[in-house]
């Protein structure tokens, strides 16, 4: 039964939208319940990333550290380059070094940006996302219209980088280029995870995330 | 002047002297417009004319005239203080430019230059070739020179003012040579050539033909000396100049200009000789300086860094053209200038060993250090850093960030793995909270304190000791919070990071 399954989904006429994102394993976040949500079991690398929070400091970080310490210390066993650098673009506060090397950081491979006005914001993160020696951009615009955001896009793919967007929940309805989108409510305790968009998945909710 | 001449000891002919006098270096240096012009020299109160070009000779003006004088005959005649700064910074320029024909260059007087030779010349192909080039190069910097050779430094450079196109490579022809010359090419005190043609003395010859002990007697053994050094009697050390290792060069506009485009072209201008002269060193800058020089006001300057020693004029030109499109000229531009950093041995970069290159795999299109570089080209060197931890109790220094540009290799101390948690947001300042009856108050909802105390005593042996008990709290809108109460008598409460 399950033979005959796979034949027919061998051929190629047969599309499947999960397999679109799919077939890029997609970065382990580290919650398993969100990577069950998530197409390619896990982040999509090489894209555009949304994160929608009402305040900074909810957990949008914590959801993030799993993948970016795996990202700042693994190694690619294909083709023995160093792991990537992680770049900051106008964090809201001051990333705390040595919380950051709790969650498994290298600091040594970590670049806080500072730029003056918005324009510069993206032109940061563009020109880290294209450099192809970042692994990761997080970068807190404070506006970010279709137009930039497919840039984003583009950039990341270019530069084989994950872009992270940190943007307020009033951003919901603005179209973006965004592979994922998410958003995060406090819930309790814990955090309630949306998920919006997701290029080759489906929009879901994730209660009592972290 | 026989019998009691020192003793010869082996010569210098093993020792072969280039001589580059610059007659028209005043004038040369000095002019700013293709105008006849006149270089002017105050005497006594008087401005009297130094050297005239050929344009204003023509009309008549002569060195020495009164200024007033040579208006008068050329009413249109620029007029032109000499500035013997100028003649000073054309002469090293040229004296950098020579370096490229020898290694031991001398500055001999105010518009004298000799180079030592002898171990170019195979290098250069023969001595008329070196010469050739060495005109040519001369021509193409506007300097008129006159050249001469010789086997010491003072025959080539009397050589060169009596005008003579001569080459002697030979000791023995030395003497001949020097004795037809005539007495102004020794350039002494006028006083003394005066007296010397009233005794009939009219050549070098002459001169050394007089009973050495009444030369002395009469007119100072220094001038004796001199003759002796001449013919090779006598050692002649000289000192050996060098380029200064750091570059500075001017390009001055005759007239304020706005277009950037141009400015952007005379940066590159700039840029590319700042190449070569790096480059005849092996040496590469880290930093380099731009200043727009207006005719009013303070100058506007431009600094750019790169994380490496570098001095490809296409690197620099890259990180130009970022700043540039941003920079703010308050006004017209009448100069520009290029300050070059301390320089420094190029670092060789290794190329990397590719065991397993994947064929689909690209390369980064830029490392980090030239993300770096154009990150900061564009937003400004301390808007850029890395961070590293640092071996410390206390919250505020137990990291510090650092400019990308510093040497950031190997600064992350290893630190103990520290129990308690530390939250990723930091505050840049705790931010004072109000309190209700003893609880911390944030955003108007007393909070609920979920963790701690935590109690940090420490840094008593500087200004900034202190005494808190730090507390995690959760806020009501669902962000914890890292919060501190001070253990002093006002044991007030305050925000010191987010948990993110």
């Amino acid at each position: 039964m399950s033979s005959s399954l796979d034949k027919i989904l061998a051929n190629p006429r047969v599309w499947r939208g999960r397999d679109q994102a799919g077939r890029r394993a997609g970065l382990a976040s580290g919650y398993p319940e969100l990577d069950r949500h998530l197409p390619g079991g896990g982040w999509p690398r090489e894209s555009l990333t949304e994160v929608l929070t009402e305040h900074y400091g909810i957990g949008e970080l914590r959801l993030l550290m799993p993948a970016l310490a795996r990202l700042s210390t693994e190694t690619s066993t294909q083709d023995f380059t160093e792991p990537g650098w992680i770049a900051w673009v106008a964090p809201p506060f001051q990333p705390y070094p040595p919380a950051l090397q709790q969650c498994g950081i290298d600091l040594s491979r970590m670049l806080i940006v500072r730029p003056r006005d918005d324009s510069e914001i993206l032109w940061s993160a563009e020109q880290a996302l294209s450099s192809g020696t970042c692994a990761a951009v997080l970068l807190w615009p404070s506006i970010l219209d279709d137009q930039a955001s497919r840039r984003l896009q583009l950039a990341a793919e270019k530069g084989r980088s994950w872009a992270i967007a940190f943007r307020p929940l009033a951003a919901r309805r603005q179209p973006s280029a965004a592979a994922l989108r998410l958003e995060l409510h406090p819930d309790g305790q814990a955090t309630r995870v949306h998920i919006l968009k997701s290029r080759g998945g489906r929009p879901a909710v994730i209660t009592q995330l972290l | 002047m026989g019998a009691k001449r020192p003793v010869l000891h082996r010569q210098v002919a093993d020792r072969l002297w280039f001589c580059v006098w610059l007659p028209q270096l005043p004038l040369e240096a000095n002019r700013s417009s293709e105008a006849a012009t006149a270089i002017v020299e105050e005497q006594h109160g008087i401005h009297r004319i130094l050297l005239a070009d050929a344009e204003a000779s023509a009309a008549g003006v002569m060195p020495g005239q009164a200024a007033n004088a040579a208006l008068a005959l050329l009413p249109t005649l620029q007029l032109e203080e000499r500035s013997l700064l100028r003649e000073q910074q054309a002469l090293e320029g040229l004296a950098s430019w020579l370096e490229r024909f020898s290694s031991f260059i001398s500055i001999a007087d105010h518009d004298v230059l000799v180079l030592e030779i002898a171990g170019s010349v195979r290098l250069f192909g023969g001595l008329q070739e070196l010469r050739q080039r060495m005109s040519k190069g001369l021509r193409e910097l506007g300097l008129t020179a006159a050249l001469a050779i010789a086997p010491t430094p003072l025959a080539a450079t009397w050589m060169a003012r009596a005008g003579r196109r001569a080459c002697i490579r030979d000791d023995t022809n030395l003497g001949a040579a020097l004795r037809k010359l005539p007495l102004f090419c020794m350039d002494w005190p006028a006083g003394l050539c005066e007296a010397l043609t009233g005794m009939g003395v009219t050549t070098v010859g002459d001169c050394l033909r007089l009973p050495r002990e009444g030369f002395t007697r009469r007119f100072g053994a220094e001038y004796l000396l001199q003759l002796d050094r001449a013919l090779g009697h006598l050692p002649d050390p000289r000192n050996s100049w060098r380029a200064p290792e750091r570059f500075c060069v001017d390009y001055e506009m005759t007239e304020e200009q706005t277009d950037r485009k141009l400015l952007l072209n005379i940066c590159r201008e700039l840029l590319l000789s700042h190449e070569q002269f790096l480059l005849a060193r092996q040496l590469g800058t880290q930093r380099v300086c731009f200043s727009f020089f207006h005719l009013k006001g303070p100058a506007t300057e431009l600094r750019l860094g790169c994380a490496r020693a570098e001095r490809s004029a296409g690197r620099w030109l890259e990180l130009l053209g970022i700043r540039f499109e941003q920079l703010v000229l308050p006004g017209p531009v009448i100069a520009v200038r290029l300050r070059s950093g301390m320089a420094q041995p190029l670092q060789a970069e290794s190329g990397a060993l590719s065991f397993h290159g994947k064929p689909g795999a690209t390369a980064p299109r830029f490392s980090i250090t030239q993300l770096a570089e154009r990150l900061i080209a564009r937003i400004g060197d301390q808007s850029v850093q890395a961070a590293s931890m640092v071996a410390e109790h206390r919250p505020d220094y137990a990291w510090r960030s650092q400019s990308l540009l510093a040497d950031w290799s190997g600064t992350t101390l290893d630190t103990p793995e520290q129990s308690a948690q530390r939250p990723l947001w930091m505050l840049p300042e705790p931010a004072l909270l109000p309190a209700d009856s003893g609880y911390p108050v944030h955003q108007g909802c007393r909070l609920r304190l979920i963790d701690g105390p935590e109690r940090l005593e420490t840094g008593w042996w500087d200004e900034d000791g202190i005494s808190r008990d730090y507390y995690t709290a959760a806020g009501t809108d669902g962000r914890r919070l890292w919060v501190f109460r001070n253990r002093n008598r006002t044991s007030s409460w305050y925000l010191h990071g987010y948990f993110g």
